[in-house]
């Protein structure tokens, strides 16, 4: 026997597959199985558990509540893309500021009407949105070659450059921007000729604003969470992670190191543009001195209180980090040398407090749980899986 | 009897034939489990019989099969017995000496061996064995192209050359399965030999078909009987008659679906995959998952201790009244389950890989009721069988809501049980009762009485007039100088009920009063030293540790309270070696070989009836 057949046992399969027993979610006959997206009955369960309070909430809450759910949920978008290339691929972003202004005004220039001395084309979201994060996401290919020369702390000085250089860009262009302290609207949601930007859009709804856009929120970030999630567990997602924990050991191992850093901006772009784009429906005017480091630090904030290299932990952290604000008013009502406005006496106003607590936040989850709130939703999820054992 | 004979071989041709695409088996390998249909698994069963008869294997011959339990053992379990072959099972574990006598005594033509490992050691001893003609390995690793014997051949090779003669010959194996007769020798299960070599019991197709039947019909195990919808996972020796009953048997009788675990080292967590709705295990098992509980339980926080603690009052009040009750439920235990079910049973079924159980058996060796009471608490429905070689494995069993703890259960339908007035001797009638032993008349006639009863070398006796309590081995009971007769298995289990001892032999044979040697668990006694902060380093020098011994004290004197004033354990030494199988301690199915035993330890024994030293202070 010269021609060695193939070592296998294998036995010849027949037509049909069939399907493994029910109740057992453990047994897995094919890898499938073990990499899909929700992979037991609990995950099952309690993703579709949470997307219909999620579809409940416009019913539960306040306005004032919603609105900050909203921006959270949106904010969540681009904290995603932030994840994708900080946390997936390890290379550290200052610039993500920069991106979602990009599609930020990509957008209000597309969507917005032209008005005096604004450009404004007037297009439907069909074309504003996926041309933010077009736009976007080439900008980003453009910084990507960077980091392909740079790391770790170099990368970062020089993705704070891109901030710098948007800035000066944004505040100049001011037949674009609106110009500094002046800024622009942004385009109305309107899909499938629903206007969710203003009350009672939906036809037989009496519902406000606030309460058409969650629901827009929700369904985007599903789309572009599920998305993410797909790439991150796709041979990219895997390239991605190998590049963060050794990027020699990548390239030996035959991942293409440019390409993939390139595609990581690119991707991250990509997001950033279209979550700022939708942050800004909200938000409703685009003011070009927004997007300075603070929106690149609270970003970075997002991720890391959240948990790196996670989905739903980017979602936690944008959710928490909007919120932030609204938390600090809380506190000023509870605390007496807290004032609510900035005029105010007092020793502190809920700026600076809130400024503080980001601060006092980072510093804390790197220090206690690094893995951030996702960690924490871990370590609860181990002693419950666990049970009655301990390990 | 040629009407349509029903054999095993044509049980798997006619579930090939309706239900082509149901699962027969799963085999987990590279962390899938790969699934075989009843038509794949007909399909390379025949072609093992096509190359069988390719390999000149004709009728009446001997096939042996050294491998751990997967899908190839059944294959070629069924390829051999379709050739009217007959199969012959080897332990993984059996060292080279005992491959030679099992393989020299049964005449085997062909061993399908497993891997290297089987193979180096039937190589080792083949030039004492000119009858073995082929040797067909499994897993081609380190064999290809390493070795050159020329009776070597490889298992995709060898289903390659049936394919060819199922060219030339089609239809060649379906005619012998069909032609197969009643009295064929189907498969030889050597004994586990504890007193001497193993003896090849001979099964013929009807014996195996009389199991089947049993299997297949109501009453017996069962209730409701078990379907194609029930899972089992396949773990221990298949060369065992109860493995070889609830792999092989029972998936043919009804089409339970076999999952087979990556290897013996992975079962707990195959048991936790597949969660198997019937598991058969044998006493040492089920001790070792107690164990293996409380080890764990030990290194949890405090409020899951609390809890469990508390499941466990719980569980301990369930099983008594379950067993006062022959495994019935009351209203109030219900209530109580319920409530304990929520806060931890379901879990702890769940990490164990019971939570699906409908059905339970622990079965091959005696078991202290202790152990069956507990898992009977927790939910698991635990059932004590009885059976063994000689009768195809089926004798007694406790029936679903009929339990008896501390029986081995009624006779399965189609058995008679007798116990011999005059000895104390358990005998049993029925079509399953084996032709025989290999090659030795002399035995058989010393096992088969004329009028068909099998000696089955137990005493026992009737509870109630249905249910069989076995007290022991024959052989083993122990008459002491006082003239006392003793079951030292009763003693034995007693001990071994407790997490810390895996290992207890009493003796008193002809003496004054009992002794013991006890063996800890290193695995509990260890994690119980660490927790005490007590360094130690080897097995012998944790079991000679005074705390240790102090330990083993208490378990001996709470056994010693349950046990009449002569039953009880005036002296005990550690073991200074766990005891094993390679070394002639133990036989392949884990069972402790007594002389063997009290002829290495002599020097402890002795000490124990002559000078009272201090406890457990020898050496």
């Amino acid at each position: 026997m010269t021609a060695a057949p193939q070592i296998t046992n294998k036995v010849h399969t027949g037509s049909k597959r069939p399907r493994p027993p029910r109740g057992r979610p453990k047994l897995r006959t094919s890898y499938a199985q073990d990499m899909a997206l929700l992979n037991t009955p609990a995950k099952r369960w309690s993703t579709l558990l949470l997307v219909v309070i999620g579809f409940c909430a416009p019913l539960l809450f306040t306005d004032d509540l919603l609105q900050v759910l909203t921006l959270g949920l949106f904010a969540a978008i681009g904290a995603i893309g932030l994840n994708l290339v900080s946390g997936y691929a390890g290379q550290v972003s200052l610039g993500h500021a920069f991106f979602m202004g990009l599609g930020a005004y990509t957008a209000a220039v597309l969507g917005g009407d032209s008005e005096g001395r604004l450009v404004g084309f007037g297009l439907p979201i069909y074309i504003w949105l996926p041309a933010a994060g077009l736009v976007a996401a080439a900008a980003g290919l453009l910084i990507g070659p960077l980091a392909v020369r740079l790391r770790g702390l170099y990368l970062a000085i020089v993705t704070l450059g891109v901030v710098f250089l948007g800035l000066h860009l944004f505040r100049e262009a001011n037949h674009l921007t609106g110009g500094p302290g002046v800024g622009r609207r942004a385009p109305d949601l309107e899909i499938f000729g629903i206007n969710f930007s203003a009350s009672g859009g939906i036809p037989g709804l009496d519902w406000t604003r606030d309460q058409q856009l969650l629901v827009v929120a929700i369904v985007f970030l599903i789309i572009f969470g599920v998305a993410a999630r797909n790439i991150a567990r796709s041979g990219v997602g895997r390239a991605f992670s190998s590049i963060r924990d050794r990027d020699v050991a990548a390239a030996v191992i035959g991942v293409d190191l440019t390409g993939h850093k390139v595609l990581a901006f690119g991707l991250s772009s990509f997001y950033a543009g279209a979550g700022g784009a939708l942050y800004y429906t909200v938000v409703r005017i685009i003011e070009p001195t927004g997007f300075d480091l603070l929106l690149s630090v609270q970003f970075l904030a997002m991720v890391l209180i959240g948990g790196v290299a996670t989905i739903s932990g980017a979602i936690m952290g944008a959710i928490f980090i909007t919120a932030l604000g609204r938390i600090a008013i809380e506190i000023a009502h509870v605390v007496p040398f807290v004032s609510t406005s900035v005029a105010g006496g007092g020793l502190l106003n809920i700026f600076q407090l809130e400024g503080i607590l980001y601060g006092l936040l980072i510093i804390g989850f790197l220090i206690a749980e690094p893995r951030g709130l996702y960690g924490i939703w871990i370590r609860i999820r181990n002693y419950w899986k666990g049970w009655p054992f301990s390990y | 009897m040629t009407a349509a004979p029903s054999t095993l071989p044509l049980r798997i041709r006619e579930r090939a034939r309706t239900t082509p695409d149901a699962v027969a088996m799963r085999d987990k390998n590279f962390g899938i489990w790969e699934q075989t249909t009843w038509a794949e698994y007909w399909q390379t069963a025949e072609l093992v019989g096509h190359g069988l008869l390719a390999l000149g294997v004709g009728v009446g011959d001997r096939v042996a099969v050294h491998a751990e339990n997967r899908r190839e053992w059944l294959f070629s379990d069924i390829g051999i017995v379709a050739v009217r072959a007959a199969t012959v099972g080897l332990y993984p574990t059996n060292p080279p000496p005992e491959v030679l006598h099992l393989l020299r005594d049964s005449g085997s033509k062909v061993l399908i061996a497993e891997d290297q490992e089987q193979l180096d050691k039937a190589l080792e001893i083949s030039d004492e064995l000119p009858g073995l003609e082929h040797i067909v390995y499994i897993e081609p690793r380190g064999i290809r192209g390493h070795y050159t014997d020329e009776r070597l051949i490889f298992w995709d090779d060898f289903l390659t050359l049936g394919a060819e003669h199922q060219q030339q010959h089609p239809g060649a194996v379906a005619e012998l399965a069909e032609s197969a007769q009643p009295e064929d020798l189907a498969t030889l299960i050597y004994t586990s030999g504890t007193t001497g070599p193993p003896k090849g019991a001979m099964l013929t197709m009807d014996n195996i078909e009389f199991a089947i039947e049993r299997f297949a019909e109501e009453g017996a195990f069962f209730d409701p009987p078990a379907t194609d919808r029930d899972l089992m996972v396949s773990y221990l020796p298949l060369c065992h008659v109860a493995e070889r009953a609830f792999t092989t048997w029972l998936n043919a009788a009804v089409g339970t679906q076999v999952n087979f675990a990556e290897s013996v080292e992975t079962v707990q967590t195959a048991l936790r995959e597949v969660q198997p709705s019937i598991v058969f295990g044998v006493p040492r098992i089920w001790e070792k998952i107690v164990a293996g509980i409380h080890i764990r339980m030990s290194g949890a926080s405090r409020l899951k201790r609390l809890v469990f603690g508390a499941s466990m009052k719980a569980a301990d009040w369930i099983g008594d009244t379950l067993v006062a009750n022959q495994g019935r439920h009351t209203l109030l235990t219900r209530i109580v389950y319920l409530i304990f079910w929520v806060i931890c049973f379901r879990a702890l079924r769940e990490r164990l890989g019971l939570r699906n159980a409908r059905y339970t058996a622990s079965g091959a060796a005696p078991i202290a009721p202790e152990v069956l009471k507990f898992f009977m608490g927790i939910g698991v429905r635990m059932h004590e069988v009885y059976g063994m070689t000689e009768n195809s494995a089926f004798a007694t069993a406790n029936l679903p809501g009929r339990v008896r703890l501390g029986t081995v259960g009624q006779a399965h339908p189609g058995v008679e049980i007798r116990v011999d007035e005059s000895t104390g001797e358990i005998l049993t009638r029925s079509r399953g009762s084996f032709a025989g032993y290999w090659n030795r008349p002399d035995a058989t006639a010393e096992t088969l009485d004329a009028e068909g009863w099998l000696h089955t070398g137990d005493v026992g006796e009737m509870v109630e007039g249905t249910h069989l309590k076995i007290t022991d081995r024959l052989k083993d009971i122990i008459i002491t100088a006082g003239g006392k007769n003793i079951s030292p298995s009763e003693i034995e289990n007693s001990l071994k009920a407790s997490p810390y001892i895996k290992e207890a032999v009493v003796i008193g044979d002809g003496r004054k009063y009992l002794t013991a040697l006890i063996g800890i668990e290193m695995d509990t006694v260890g994690d119980w030293a660490q927790q005490r902060r007590l360094a130690f380093t080897t097995y012998r020098d944790l079991s000679f540790k005074p705390e240790v011994i102090e330990l083993i004290q208490g378990v001996v004197d709470a056994t010693n309270e349950k046990f009449a004033q002569v039953e009880t354990i005036k002296q005990f030494r550690m073991l200074p070696k766990e005891l094993d199988h390679d070394e002639g301690e133990l036989t392949a199915t884990q069972k402790v070989k007594r002389s063997a035993v009290e002829k290495q330890f002599a020097a402890e024994i002795d000490s124990m009836y002559t000078n009272r030293v201090p406890e457990g202070a020898a050496q």
